[in-house]
């Protein structure tokens, strides 16, 4: 049994602050080094060091926990959702010039998607940034729809309002293209995660 | 297969210190502290995280279940794998070299 029962207890209250798969990997191996080095050293020394330590190893290993999700979702699937984006733009516009332009955004964005997913890490738990897929679809559909609304309500709209409209317009894109990007990977995600049950 | 880059100070004390053979957590800190004379004091964030990543690069290895323990407390043993002994001494004879050229050309020392 320790004789820091207090300290044991507080210094369990900060390993939460670490990320959770790292907590989960090495939070008892971290209270069961703590209690052995208040078992040999003066306490005042331990507490000096563990809080250095804390201040220095949290923000780290959160900071590596989320270059490891960007790697493994975020990028591939903003150049996904930019793809997508271009393409739409291209065939809504029609004109053979950006048509052309768009596709060849098109191809470098998948490009750049496959070279970033064939980096990535492979998944072994489900990312929480595929759940919210219907929330950027139908964010983007909103935004396009009051866009629509507003501009044909309006009629003609002078050179400023048409800069806006069209930023507007294409960010409405981007999170529709975003959104249907997340949702065929949570879609797929959900189909693995049953055929391996 | 060999590292061409020096691994990062808390890394190579990992691994040099694991030179002996296998150890646990609080043995590891202590035995890191031995060996830099008490200059490096790994607490305990510092030590698992750098495990993590050198179990990550296959340069060491849990060794708990490997053979029977006498601890009343359930321990988790780290040993160097044969790709990390080969990073461990190459590392060992970088820094060999790096004093023995370094003392060559200090005033007042004898030629190498």
């Amino acid at each position: 049994m320790s004789s820091h029962p207090r300290t044991l207890g507080a210094y369990r209250l900060a390993v939460r602050l670490y990320p959770k798969r790292f907590r989960d990997e090495y939070g008892p191996d971290l209270v069961g080094l703590v209690t052995d080095q208040l078992r040999e050293e003066p306490t005042w020394r331990v507490l000096g060091r563990t809080t250095v330590d804390l201040a220095l190893t949290v923000p780290t290993r959160h900071l590596e926990a989320h270059m490891s999700r960007s790697a493994t979702t975020l990028v591939p699937v903003i150049f996904g959702a930019v793809a997508l984006s271009a393409v739409v733009v291209g065939v809504t516009v029609g004109h053979p010039s950006v048509l052309l332009a768009c596709l060849a955004v098109a191809v470098i964005a998948v490009s750049l998607a496959l070279v970033a997913t064939h980096r990535a890490r492979p998944l072994t738990e489900p990312r929480p940034t595929t759940r919210n897929w219907w929330k950027l679809l139908g964010g983007g559909a909103f935004v396009l729809a009051v866009l629509i609304a507003t501009t044909t309500a309006t009629g003609e709209l002078p050179d400023g309002a048409w800069f806006v409209a069209m930023v507007t317009g294409l960010t409405a894109l981007v999170l529709i293209g975003a959104g249907i990007v997340l949702g065929i990977a949570h879609l797929a995600s959900r189909a693995n995660r049953s055929t391996a049950a | 297969m060999l590292r061409s880059k020096p691994l990062p100070a808390a890394s190579l004390h990992v691994v040099l210190a694991l030179l002996d053979g296998e150890l646990h957590g609080y043995a590891l800190m202590r035995r890191v502290e031995d060996l830099s004379g008490g200059a490096v004091r790994m607490g305990p964030g510092t030590l698992y995280g750098t495990l993590n990543r050198l179990v990550e690069g296959g340069l060491i290895e849990e060794t708990t279940d490997r053979s029977p323990r006498t601890d009343n407390e359930r321990r988790r043993y780290y040993d160097l794998t044969p790709n990390g002994r080969a990073v461990a001494l190459d590392e060992l004879r970088r820094l060999q070299t790096l004093v023995h050229r370094t003392a060559g050309h200090l005033p007042g020392a004898a030629p190498a």
